[in-house]
């Protein structure tokens, strides 16, 4: 009795975690304070980006990247940088707040920033999901993978696994082209389709059981490997035992 | 039953099964229905073979008590008897066994007859043609500026859109990067280039663009084609570059091909270099 108590409450808590996650998906912007931004651009990113942000040994020029590019970076905690030098940029916990994130770009985009894609607005509608998966399929899963689990595109670089890229970070990556992603300049609805696909790819029931990862045979082979042939073995030594019959 | 009948019924059941295998492929047909006949054809041979083997061969030897026999001299052994009696049944059996193998090779042989028709140009030429507007998966035709710096998107040509051997891959980068072959050079206006998406090592779709170092990574066999050098294989199996779309702008500023693909796309095979 008392377990099935505990299986409830964690169900209950997995099930809102669930709708926690689409909620906060669909957050608003909030307005950035620009003067707010320029004390943290001098803090934490001015020495490698430069003082004017036009760029330094260590980092790129911001010039004209545009809203969208930076929101993406900051937001996906890809900047500030930690890998080494020359390596891609990997998705980590932002090192910033919602309102330091607009703080920062508001400062840029209304300065050397200026002038690259805006951050998209998106709008996750289900009556989208089958174009989306269209569109996702022909221009997302070859590197991203069917599932969007991600995936190795050579030379070293990866393809992120898009499990915890919000509707706003998949529609700015689609805009920019972060790293070696190509630009994917859709129209406002074919983007709006491809985010809702990706977010129903996040949080898709498995009715099958456990998705192992979603990343294909290699897991799914593991497990019939192991859990099969091991019974399988198992059932082969129980006929081959001596059982004391009397022969 | 005894066991030679019923090594008999099996080869025979054997036999009627490849036959129907035969009659069932001529007439069109059926997976399913193949195979279970194929398994009945392989199943009465393989029960044949048990049963002879088991009731016909070097049975176990056993010694029965009988009375004492009288021989008069006249009548043939018991051992002679039996095997006179043997030579008939082995050479009968034997010739259902040939029957049957016979009939089963040739129910396997049957379907050398679907081979061909052979490919002929087909191989050489794709949908592509000379003034065919490039166009996307929804048939819209395309103008360079619909292409973005560093963006990728699959065409085909507007009135095949879907045509399997006619998908190309355009991309558009810096027009100054580009290193073509002095012959090429206006097959990519504005930047914006054209391959056969088709790998030409085993046929995969090449989807993967790194923006950064303009690569094509084919996901099969890691292929990887530098696209600002006429997608030269740098790296992995294919050994061919991806045949490049001659491209142009028509008088209303759309992309059209000026030509097909001037290689045959796709995995590389006999004769690829001798375009007769």
């Amino acid at each position: 009795m008392r377990a099935l108590g505990i299986l409830g409450i964690l169900l209950f808590a997995i099930g809102a975690a669930a709708l926690g996650m689409r909620q906060t998906a669909a957050a608003p912007q909030r307005p950035g304070d620009a003067a707010a931004g320029g004390r943290l651009y001098a803090a934490s990113c001015a020495s490698c980006h430069g003082a004017e942000g036009g760029g330094g040994e260590l980092g790129p020029s911001l010039q004209g990247v545009g809203a969208a590019a930076l929101d993406f970076q900051l937001r996906t905690g890809r900047m500030p940088y930690a890998q080494g030098p020359g390596q891609q940029a990997l998705r980590k916990p932002p090192a910033f707040d919602p309102q330091q994130i607009a703080d920062l770009v508001a400062y840029l985009a209304g300065g050397v920033a200026a002038g690259g894609p805006e951050i998209p607005a998106v709008d996750v509608k289900d009556d989208l999901l089958s174009r989306g998966q269209k569109l996702f399929v022909a221009n997302c899963a070859p590197c991203h993978g069917a599932t969007g689990s991600g995936g190795a595109v050579g030379g070293g670089a990866l393809a992120p696994s898009l499990d915890r890229s919000q509707p706003v970070v998949v529609a700015e990556a689609m805009v920019i082209g972060p790293g070696q992603m190509p630009v994917f300049r859709l129209a406002d609805e074919d983007r709006n389709a491809v985010v809702t696909y990706v977010d129903y790819l996040r949080t898709a029931a498995t009715p099958g059981g456990f998705s192992i990862g979603s990343i294909g045979p290699v897991p799914e082979g593991l497990v019939g490997w192991l859990v099969g042939m091991g019974l399988m073995t198992l059932i082969a030594f129980l006929i081959g035992r001596d059982w004391g019959t009397g022969e | 039953m005894t066991g030679s009948r019923a090594v008999v019924l099996s080869l025979v059941a054997s036999s009627l099964a490849s036959l129907g295998l035969v009659a069932l492929y001529v007439i069109g047909g059926n997976p399913q229905a193949e195979g279970i006949l194929l398994g009945l054809a392989l199943g009465g041979l393989g029960a044949a073979f048990v049963i002879w083997s088991i009731t016909l061969l070097d049975a176990p030897v056993e010694v029965e008590e009988r009375h004492p026999l009288r021989s008069d001299g006249a009548k043939p052994s018991t051992a002679e008897a039996r095997e006179a009696g043997d030579v008939t049944r082995r050479t009968f059996l034997t010739r259902l066994l040939l029957g049957a193998g016979g009939l089963l090779a040739a129910a396997l042989a049957i379907p050398v007859l679907s081979l061909g028709p052979q490919p002929g140009r087909s191989l050489f030429r794709t949908a592509w043609s000379a003034g065919a507007r490039l166009a996307g998966p929804d048939g819209a035709p395309i103008r360079p500026d619909d292409l973005v710096l560093d963006s990728v998107r699959t065409v085909f040509p507007q009135d095949r859109v879907g045509t399997a051997d006619a998908a190309t891959l355009l991309i558009r980068v810096r027009p100054e990067d580009l290193r073509l072959p002095a012959e090429r050079a206006a097959w990519a206006p504005g930047g914006v280039i054209g391959y056969s998406k088709i790998c030409t090592h085993a046929g995969c779709p090449v989807g993967l663009y790194r923006a950064q170092d303009h690569a094509l990574l084919c996901p099969c066999h890691q292929s990887t084609f530098d696209v600002l050098e006429g997608a030269r294989p740098t790296s992995g199996p294919a050994a061919r570059p991806l045949p490049q779309l001659p491209i142009t702008v028509d008088e209303e500023g759309y992309l059209v091909a000026m030509s097909d693909f001037p290689e045959p796309i796709g995995p590389s095979f006999w004769d690829v270099t001798h375009d007769a």
